[in-house]
């Protein structure tokens, strides 16, 4: 009922920045969210709904009710317990199609995190998800949770940062840029525009060195002959 | 300027390197081939020839001859992959079916053959062979125009006549006739009306059709002109398929029993054997059959023109268990050469792919040809020396034991004082010969030594049959033979495992084969001790449940045990041994249907003595429709040791390695619209579930060959667009920081690695990649290429890394790394196999040794290939043709000379004194 409507707008984090993966026929998913309160147990309740309207630009629209106070007690049991977390994730595409997911984290991290979560979407070459994750971005002061670490819990909304990771298109052997490399090389040499910045004595060592032991070796011979 | 030059060199220095190859004397030094045939299909037993010889084809499509007195292979012909080169017919001259002397060709004309296969369907190859050398002498092909139906055709071979008979199922059956050795039609095919024919009731024996229908066989003789329907009736109706009779026309088994549909060829009555075969013996045709029970083969003949037992050939054997079930192959006697009495020899195939020569009631000798199908291999240490094994366990004591340090060094000196006691005795005793006897074990040889290199190398084959070789000296110390044992579902083939090392003196190593019943499609689990091949720990143990996934447990603390964890059909978990259950706790498993390419995680946790599981992630990478399809899953080999953490970079600032133990990569394949195919490489966090990264190629398919091992990865695949083989590597970094560089968990992972990607054309078809492992990890690590031609190529990380600089910048060179080249070298001197191909190869598997610079390798094909490699040079070794004369000669003369020296200066100090 307090719900608030979330823009977040995303960078990825590329390696290389020529490589972004874009999909050729951008399209739009909603991404229903459920979580599972209790351990082990397979009932999901409700948690959120996501709506990504364009995979390329990797905007989403992400709301999430606040937890309720026995939603919250439940969260605190399950991270005294150290145990997972879990979430159901029902991704409907533009078509029609849906595909259900299931991720999990320790519980203790996400109160730690103060229910702050990145969801990370891969998607396939295609544009069809392949795995959606949830993790959060800070690194825990601990591994398990007391019930010091619990009461710090303050926050009783979500925070959920929607990441998407697009699939990249795979190298090919440059031969093209070998031989243009080659071509440029060879060109270079017939001109005779190889840059020689060498050093001088990196360049003519060769004859220096014979000259320099030449002189030592009749500065000595004159020494004894002096002598 | 001067750094420059320095690096130039360092890189044709470290090019140099790469050329590290073998030395002519060290041929065979270190290294063995096995050469394999594979499972018996027809053999040719010939004794009376003026050079006795047995000529095999198999079901690797392999055509060979054995020598008669050892089995050894004579020559051997590899003929091309199924299902071309699949063995539809092997024909000797003289040995035609119904007696014609055959290939009535004069001798030294090309038109006659000694002789004649007949392979594949489309097109059907038809080649003459000389049998003394095995050399190819001509060929001739035809190409049927409805290639799926000439899957079912057959060949019969009758009076120089090849027939190709060619079924339509519940229809006719077209013949066509060939002259044998020219490929010209006789005329044209003929039709017969049969519409009784199915695929699961008809065989073919000699020249007649037979076909089983209720309790009688209808047959047709498909060479005579008349075409007559012959019916003939049996007593009961046959349980099992009808088996032709070679050598006789028209003669089929029938449950056991020999029935003729032929008129003019008579067959004795009341016979019941597993195994029949024809031969002559005192120029008569004899009908031999063999049959085992309770371990004793027994052997008997009879004359088939009188039906009298032939007395002479009659022979019983013990028959050793680990071949399985025989089944008589062919059989040929020789006069003896002073007159009296014959010496035959029977030819046997088994269940366990051996062949096995009987001759003068035992085994004269045996070709294991399980070795040709390697599906999982493991090197084991071998034990300690006896002497050795009672002093570590002595060194190992109880010393946690003690309160008191005073009292620790007190029992120790004790302990010292009584272990060196007993040693002195058992040598005294062993010099007076009044010793305890070594074991088994010991007197073969298999002693650990010093340097680890000699290993027990344990090798799982598809038959279900399991060797104990030795790695050094290629011998069999001992076999074992699973039957009714075969692969998982989802083409999981059995699997090896290590459970317990040689490391636990005096624990003995164990050994465990996990596999699927063949019966019921339970789990089966089967424990042996892998130094001496004897069942250990209960043996064979039959689950009651599918195993979907299985994983190892750490080392339980009072036997050492590496615990299985099993993931049953109903996503249930079970621990074998049980009484490692707690160390199941926190596990982590994963499962990937190969099909729909789904993948599944789960976390198994072990509260109040129960265990149970919990599905914690799924991911899916079948694409829409499910249409992609997993052809590779490459984990890392979990006893890797990453020695660098990072990447020295050229302005000396550190890149560090995004080592993920739990990453995996999978690739997926699918047909395209626009791309026509479509290859993904999917690099999933097994534990989290996170896919951590994606790539695509078009136009580019399977073959795929996948090698994952630090922080890298690289797969080879084809281009389709170019039609050549590529390679892709990829490195994965975390970047300059480290997030933490203790503990790796995967659940708080940096979420994108760098990745660092390049592409190279291999001028080779790719089989197997592997990489090499050493110990420590110190070694540089080197891809092992495996090629279609079957030679394996060393290939230095250095030129698959993909940071290599296109443009040649500095600071390329000063990381180490080598210019951009798009086609990879392949020279002679990596190929570590040298001349020793390994015909058809499969695999590579690769195992440290207790050397750091020391790989131990072995491939696996229709061939075996051990070897052991050092991508750093034996460093840590001295050279086999290090001079230690010269080195103490210098040494002595240097200790000398300076001592000589010392007292010549003394003198002269004393005389310039006196001066």
């Amino acid at each position: 009922m307090y719900s608030k409507a979330k823009f977040v707008l995303i960078f990825l984090l590329g390696v290389v920045a020529s490589c972004w993966g874009f999909l050729e026929h951008d399209s739009w998913i909603t991404v229903e969210l459920q979580h599972s309160l209790a351990a082990n147990s397979e009932s999901f309740s409700f948690r959120g709904n996501v709506t990504i309207p364009s995979l390329n630009s990797g905007l989403a629209n992400v709301e999430q009710p606040a937890l309720s106070i026995v939603d919250l007690d439940l969260l605190k049991k399950l991270a005294l317990g150290n145990e997972f977390y879990r979430l159901k994730a029902t991704v409907v595409y533009s078509n029609g199609a849906k595909a259900q997911f299931i991720t999990s984290n320790k519980a203790c991290r996400l109160l730690q995190a103060q229910l702050n979560d990145v969801l990370w979407v891969s998607l396939d070459p295609s544009g069809y998800v392949t795995g959606i994750t949830v993790s959060q971005d800070t690194a825990p002061a601990t591994v398990e949770c007391t019930q010091e670490d619990v009461n710090k819990l303050v926050e009783k909304q979500f925070s959920t940062d929607v990441l998407i990771r697009h699939a990249e298109l795979a190298p090919v052997p440059d031969t093209a840029g070998f031989i243009q490399k080659v071509e440029r090389e060879r060109e270079a040499r017939e001109r005779g525009e190889v840059r020689d910045n060498r050093g001088f004595f990196a360049k003519y060592w060769m004859y220096i060195v014979p000259v320099v032991l030449l002189v030592f070796i009749s500065g000595a011979t004159n020494q004894d002959g002096a002598k | 300027m001067q750094e420059k030059w320095l690096l130039a060199g360092l890189s044709v220095a470290l090019l140099l390197g790469t050329c590290s190859a073998l030395y002519e004397d060290q041929i065979k030094k270190f290294d063995w081939r096995g050469v394999n045939v594979g499972a018996l299909k027809q053999s040719r037993v010939d004794l009376n020839h003026f050079q006795p010889r047995i000529l095999v084809s198999t079901h690797e499509g392999v055509v060979a001859s054995l020598c008669v007195k050892t089995g050894e292979l004579v020559w051997r012909q590899v003929l091309e992959q199924k299902p071309r080169g699949d063995i539809k017919l092997l024909q000797v001259s003289g040995f035609s079916d119904d007696s014609s002397e055959t290939a009535a060709a004069p001798m030294g004309s090309n038109l006659g053959f000694d002789m004649l296969t007949v392979q594949g369907h489309a097109p059907a190859l038809v080649r003459g062979w000389n049998t003394n050398m095995g050399a190819l002498e001509w060929e001739w092909s035809i190409m049927p125009i409805n290639t799926e139906r000439a899957q079912d055709a057959l060949w019969i071979y009758s009076k120089s006549v090849l027939y190709h008979v060619l079924p339509a199922w519940r229809s006719h059956l077209e013949v066509t006739a060939y002259f044998a050795s020219s490929g010209h039609s006789t005329g044209s095919t003929s039709k017969v009306i049969a519409p009784w024919i199915t695929q699961e009731s008809c065989t073919l024996s000699g020249t007649f059709y037979v076909c089983t229908e209720g309790k009688q066989l209808i047959s047709l003789d498909l060479v005579s002109k008349s075409g007559q329907v012959i019916r003939t009736s049996l007593e009961t109706e046959p349980k099992g398929k009808t088996q032709a009779l070679m050598g006789l026309n028209g003669v089929v088994i029938v449950d056991g029993k020999p029935i003729s549909v032929n008129k003019d060829q008579s067959i004795c009555g009341g016979l019941q054997s597993s195994s029949y075969a024809v031969g002559s013996f005192n120029y008569r045709k004899i009908l031999a059959y063999a049959d085992l029970s309770s371990g004793i083969l027994r052997i008997n003949a009879l004359y088939l023109d009188n039906c009298a037992p032939a007395a002479d050939l009659e022979q019983s054997l013990v028959f050793p268990e680990h071949f399985g079930t025989p089944s008589l192959n062919n059989f040929d006697c020789k006069q003896k050469r002073n007159g009296e009495g014959k010496n035959c020899m029977f030819l046997f195939s088994t269940t366990s792919e051996s062949i096995v020569a009987v001759q003068q009631g035992r085994v004269r000798w045996s070709r294991e040809e399980a070795l040709a199908n390697v599906i999982d291999s493991q090197f084991v240490d071998l034990p300690l020396a006896d002497s050795e094994g009672t002093l570590e366990n002595e060194m190992k004591g109880k010393a946690g034991d003690f309160t008191s340090f005073e009292r620790d060094i007190a029992s120790a000196f004790l302990r010292r004082i009584t272990t060196q006691a007993v040693q002195i005795r058992s040598l005294f005793l062993h010099v007076i010969g009044l010793g305890p006897p070594p074991t088994d074990t010991q007197r073969a040889g298999l002693v650990r030594d010093s340097f680890g290199l000699h290993k027990m190398l344990v090798l799982l084959t598809r038959a279900g049959k399991i060797f104990g070789i030795d790695n050094v000296s290629g011998k069999h110390h001992w076999q074992l033979y699973l039957s009714n044992v075969i692969g998982f579902a989802n083409d999981e083939q059995m699997r090896l495992i290590v459970q317990r090392s040689a490391k636990h003196f005096p624990l003995q190593p164990l050994c465990t084969i996990l596999g699927k019943n063949a019966v019921n499609g339970n789990g089966v689990l089967y424990r042996f001790n892998p130094i001496t091949g004897k069942v250990a720990e209960g043996g064979l143990v039959q689950l009651d449940y599918k195993i979907k996934q299985l994983s190892l447990l750490g080392e339980t603390e009072n036997d050492f045990v590496k615990g299985i964890l099993l993931l049953d059909a109903s996503n249930k978990v079970h621990v074998y041994p049980e009484h490692a259950t707690p160390l199941a706790d926190g596990m982590y498993l994963y499962t990937a249907d190969v099909k729909s390419a789904e993948l599944a995680g789960y976390f198994v946790k072990y509260a109040g003595g129960q265990l149970s599981s919990t599905h914690i992630w799924n991911a899916r990478l079948g694409g829409h429709n499910s249409e992609q399809q997993i052809i590779g899953v490459a984990g890392k080999n979990p006893i890797e040791h990453v020695h660098s953490q990072g990447r020295v970079l050229g302005d000396r600032s550190v890149l560090y390695k995004y080592i993920n133990p739990n990453l995996v990569a999978f690739v997926t394949q699918a047909p395209d619209s626009t791309h026509k195919s479509v290859l993904n490489l999917y690099l999933v966090d097994v534990v989290s579930g996170s896919v951590v990264f994606t790539m695509t190629h078009r136009k580019v398919r399977a073959p795929l060959s996948i090698v994952h091992s630090e922080n890298w990865l690289a797969y080879s695949y084809f281009n389709e667009k170019l039609r050549r083989t590529e390679i892709t590597t990829i490195e994965l970094y975390e970047g300059k920081t480290q997030a933490n560089s203790s503990v790796w968990s995967s659940l708080q992972a940096p979420p994108m690695p760098l990745v660092e990607r390049q592409s190279y054309i291999l001028p080779t078809i790719v089989e197997a990649l592997r990489e090499t492992i050493t110990e420590r990890g110190i070694t540089n690590k080197h891809v092992l290429i495996g090629t279609a031609s079957g030679s394996i190529v060393e290939m230095p990380w250095h030129l698959l890394d993909p940071r290599r600089p296109i443009a040649s910048t500095t600071q390329g060179r000063e990381e180490g790394a080598i210019p951009y080249i798009p086609e990879l070298p392949l020279p002679t001197e990596s190929h570590i196999n040298y001349n020793q191909t390994v015909a058809r190869l499969r695999n590579i598997y690769t195992a440290p040794s207790g050397l750091e610079s020391t790989c131990l390798v072995v491939a696996t094909g229709l061939d075996l290939f051990v070897t052991r490699v050092a991508p750093s040079k034996t460093f840590d070794l001295l050279k086999e043709d290090f001079d230690y004369i010269l080195i103490s000669i210098v040494l002595v003369a240097l200790t000398s000379g300076s001592l000589i020296v010392k007292h010549l200066a003394s003198r002269k100090l004393l005389k310039q004194a006196w001066k």
